[in-house]
């Protein structure tokens, strides 16, 4: 209830700061919506639409392929931690253009190389996250389950892995934030479609309705995904845990 | 006949953070008999949690001899360690699961110490859902449930309240006389040690400083004078025992009252 009143309120404030400029310069929701919808009419957005999805659930599981392994072996093995923690840094602050860019000079301008890009970039967020929560592991819980004589794989199925799952989740979560974000750069420099080539494009016409029209269009789809995918699988994932009230 | 717990010159010792090695466990040499009910009593810190974890076998890193006969081991810990993501019902499964238990008897099993604790209503609760007691019981429960051979217990009963911790107790006496589990029972309160022991052992500072034994009739019933008598004695002879540490500064005292106020001294460092 408080989001849709927060998201009305947002709404709200957009149309009355839109006055202060021209309509081209910065167009209000009505406005926005009108021209979205005629790009959604007019078939125009399916295409690049899909491409960007593609891009960005490519990069998200490759980055947690990447970075789930990696984070496990960090969590459980202190040489592996010592050697990689300052290599885990070094790709969390290169910055996700130089990945980019990297990647397409090397590997061509193809979508494989959009797609490890973008998993580069995500993949050391999402490690870091998996070493922390490997290390936060209950041992005292492995040692009850070893009393039981709970064998290796029903301990790691089902003493260990439910403890990571959360942190997995977790890093899905905001990676797929950080996800998005990379992947309209990624299109912008080296894609010939998805959101971010239509942003590009549309800023060059220097048409403001189309680009906020776009970033609408963007905004919503990663709601949605939120609320429609996330939200249900934590609440079914994690129906166990007892509600925080702060 | 062979001992089921057979333990000698036992050393366990610890690293502490500044490098300097602490001996924990110091030369224990133990042995249990086969359905023996035997009770370690000792102040916090003096190796009891230490020297389970050896018997259990889940600390492998220490000098001496330390062999359990085969058979399942079932170890009650300090600390309920339940699973949090599955029901009570849920973490009753996983032990008999693990423990390769015909399901054909789960219910049976459950259900009895499920109402011998008194906790056949909350099957469906998760751990956070139900007390800190509540999940001792579902503990001694889930220890109960796979029927182990020997069964180690580490001050199971200290987060209870007294009128549930007798019936529990009582319970245990009476499992333990139809199965005649060996069972290794660790307290800090002489009372309870003294109802339901064989055998005492009075441990501190890693060292077994005395050995007692309780040569009360069974059954034993928990008000029985007897029971009273005799905790005294070990209270005293724990107080002995405490004795080789720095004792506290004595006050010379009519002889009469000294007792009562050894009595008194460790009764307060046992936490009675
Ligand atoms: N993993 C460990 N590393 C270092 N020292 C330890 C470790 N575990 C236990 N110790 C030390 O060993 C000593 C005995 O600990 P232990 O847990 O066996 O005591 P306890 O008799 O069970 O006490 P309590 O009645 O409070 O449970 C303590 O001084 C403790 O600091
Ligand atoms: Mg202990």
């Amino acid at each position: 209830m408080l989001k849709v009143v927060s998201l009305v309120v947002a709404v709200i404030v957009w149309g009355l700061l839109s006055l202060t400029l021209p309509p081209e310069i910065f167009p209000g929701p009505l406005e926005t919506a009108k021209v979205l919808w005629g790009e959604i009419a007019g078939g125009r957005v399916e295409t690049d639409v899909a491409m960007t999805m593609l891009r960005v659930v490519g990069g998200l599981v490759l980055a947690l392929l990447l970075g789930v392994p990696i984070g496990v072996l960090m969590g459980l093995n202190r040489r592996a931690e010592a050697v990689l923690d300052v290599w885990v840094m070094i790709g969390l602050t290169v910055p996700s253009l130089c990945y980019a860019i990297m990647a397409f000079m090397w590997f061509g301008l193809n979508e494989g190389a959009a797609i490890i890009a973008i998993a580069v970039t995500a993949a050391p967020s999402i490690t870091i996250n998996i070493w922390e929560g490997v290390k936060n592991v209950d041992t005292k819980l492995v040692a009850m389950a070893r009393i039981f004589e709970a064998s290796r794989p029903v301990i790691v199925r089902r003493v260990l892995l439910p403890q990571i799952y959360p942190y997995v989740m977790a890093s899905a979560r905001f990676g797929l934030g950080i996800i998005w974000k990379i992947t309209v750069l990624v299109e912008l420099i080296g894609r010939p479609n998805g959101v971010g080539f239509k942003l590009f494009y549309w800023y060059q016409l220097a048409d403001m309705r189309q680009v906020l029209a776009w970033t609408l269009l963007f905004t919503i789809i990663m709601l949605l995904i939120e609320l429609v995918i996330l939200k249900p699988i934590e609440r079914r994932i994690f129906a166990w845990r007892p509600e925080v009230a702060v | 006949m062979k001992p089921a717990i057979h333990v000698a010159s036992l050393r366990k010792t610890f690293k502490g953070r500044d490098g300097a090695t602490h001996t924990v466990l110091k030369n224990l040499d133990l042995e249990v008999g086969v359905g023996e009910f035997l009770c370690i009593l000792g102040p916090s810190g003096c190796g009891k949690s230490t020297l389970l974890n050896v018997l259990a076998g889940l600390d492998k890193v220490y000098e001496g001899r330390a062999s359990v006969s085969s058979g399942r081991i079932g170890y009650l810990f300090q600390e309920p360690r339940l699973l949090p993501w599955l029901t009570a019902e849920g973490n009753l499964d996983f032990a008999l699961a693990s423990c390769r238990v015909p399901t054909e008897r789960w219910d049976q099993l459950k259900s009895r110490y499920l109402a011998m604790t008194g906790l056949s209503d909350y099957r469906t609760y998760y751990p956070h859902q139900i007390s800190g007691g509540m999940a001792q019981r579902l503990a001694l429960v889930r220890a109960l449930c796979v029927e182990p051979g020997i069964l180690l217990m580490d001050e199971p009963f200290s987060g209870l309240d007294e009128i549930t911790a007798r019936r529990i107790r009582t319970d245990l006496l009476t499992i333990w006389e139809e199965t005649r589990k060996t069972i290794v029972f660790v307290t800090h309160n002489a009372y309870e040690a003294c109802f339901l022991a064989d055998r005492i052992l009075v441990m501190s500072g890693g060292a077994f400083q005395q050995e007692m034994p309780v040569p009360i009739a069974r059954p034993r019933s928990y008000d029985d004078s007897a029971v009273f008598e005799l905790s005294r004695d070990v209270i005293k002879a724990f107080g002995d025992g405490m004795g080789r540490e720095p004792a506290p500064v004595a006050v010379p005292k009519p002889h009469s009252n000294l007792v009562d106020d050894l009595d008194r001294h460790t009764a307060a460092r046992m936490n009675l």
